[in-house]
């Protein structure tokens, strides 16, 4: 199925959270603010309904996506007031993929946690948690995973303040 | 040797007791195995048959920090991994040396600026003897630096420099 019918049929089955879709645009010269998109359509989904639209995407026969293929978020500008976080789904059997979207306040963000549907989420959501600051409400094991247990602050936050010493090591 | 030649049977070789020593610790300088990033990869090159670090008596990479007298930091030391290369080191026993290997050990190579958890230079948190530039060295830039440490060793002395005082 392409985007178009996997778009569809999300709206038949009435996915719980779909709120809208985007897909790339030509450029548009005239257009000085936003000129154009490249990249994968996808769709957008509310913060609160995601783990429900997950597991829609997953039981639905025709849609059948059995496989959570990657999980991560993205700070766009240090002036944009929201993350989004991204989910890339694939279908071992239909062989098509989905690509969702979720916006969420960079202020206390909070988003239920995708691992009761995919369980191949939970480790992407701590490394999501630690670098942003993101809280996977309902996590099971909501410990560091790459940075140590101590560590300040959300590296890939674009507004992160680098240590100046960590346990007696300068790091300028 | 003056005074001492011909006074004892053939077979019986006279030396220095620095000589002797330097001599055993630099043709047997066996490193931990121990690799953080890309240079393990070059480390591995050069233990293997085609550059041979068994040449220099080095091949013996031994298992425990115990039984070994060199520790090769080759690659990209965090903060995580500092303490833990900081324990390994207090656990070799002395004479104990350090070579560090590639642009990430000496420096924080290309993690130097927006690395937020690497150590810039391994050097912050144990002694270093010999620094290897690269990224990755070469095995040639190894051999080399295993060269310059049995150099150093080959200079070194047992027998303390009397104190002068004023």
């Amino acid at each position: 199925m392409d985007f178009e019918g996997i778009h569809g049929r999300l709206g038949a089955i009435s996915a719980p959270g779909l709120s809208g879709a985007d897909r790339p645009r030509e450029a548009d010269p005239e257009d000085k603010k936003d000129g154009g998109r490249a990249g994968d359509a996808f769709v957008q989904v509310e913060p609160g309904e995601i783990a429900a639209f997950l597991a829609a995407c997953r039981d639905d026969a025709e849609l059948a996506f059995d496989l959570l293929v990657d999980l991560t978020a993205t700070d766009p500008d240090a002036q944009d007031e929201r993350f989004w976080i991204g989910y890339q789904l694939l279908s071992t059997t239909h062989r098509h993929r989905l690509a969702i979207k979720v916006f969420v306040a960079k202020e206390g963000a909070r988003v239920p946690t995708a691992t009761a549907v995919y369980r191949a989420a939970q480790w992407h959501e701590r490394e999501c948690a630690e670098m942003f600051g993101i809280t996977f409400v309902g996590h099971p094991d909501p410990r560091n995973i790459l940075l140590p247990d101590d560590w300040a602050g959300h590296p890939l936050r674009k507004d992160y303040e680098f240590p100046t010493e960590y346990h007696g090591i300068s790091c300028e | 040797m003056g005074l001492i030649e011909h006074q004892f049977e053939e077979n019986l070789l006279t030396t220095k007791v620095d000589w002797l020593l330097n001599w055993a610790r630099l043709s047997s300088i066996w490193p931990m195995t121990f690799g953080l990033a890309c240079c393990a990869i070059e480390m591995m090159a050069v233990g293997a048959a085609h550059h041979d670090i068994d040449r220099f008596g080095a091949g013996a990479f031994r298992a425990s920090p115990r039984q070994a007298d060199l520790m090769i930091v080759a690659g990209t030391v965090n903060f995580k991994m500092a303490e833990r290369v900081k324990r390994l080191y207090d656990q070799m026993p002395s004479p104990k040396y350090v070579i560090a290997m590639g642009a990430c050990a000496t420096g924080g190579g290309p993690y130097y600026k927006y690395g937020y958890t690497v150590v810039k230079g391994v050097d912050r948190v144990i002694p270093v003897d010999v620094y290897i530039a690269g990224c990755p060295p070469r095995p040639e830039a190894l051999l080399e630096g295993l060269m310059k440490l049995q150099a150093k060793i080959r200079n070194t002395s047992v027998i303390r420099k009397p104190v002068h005082t004023a």
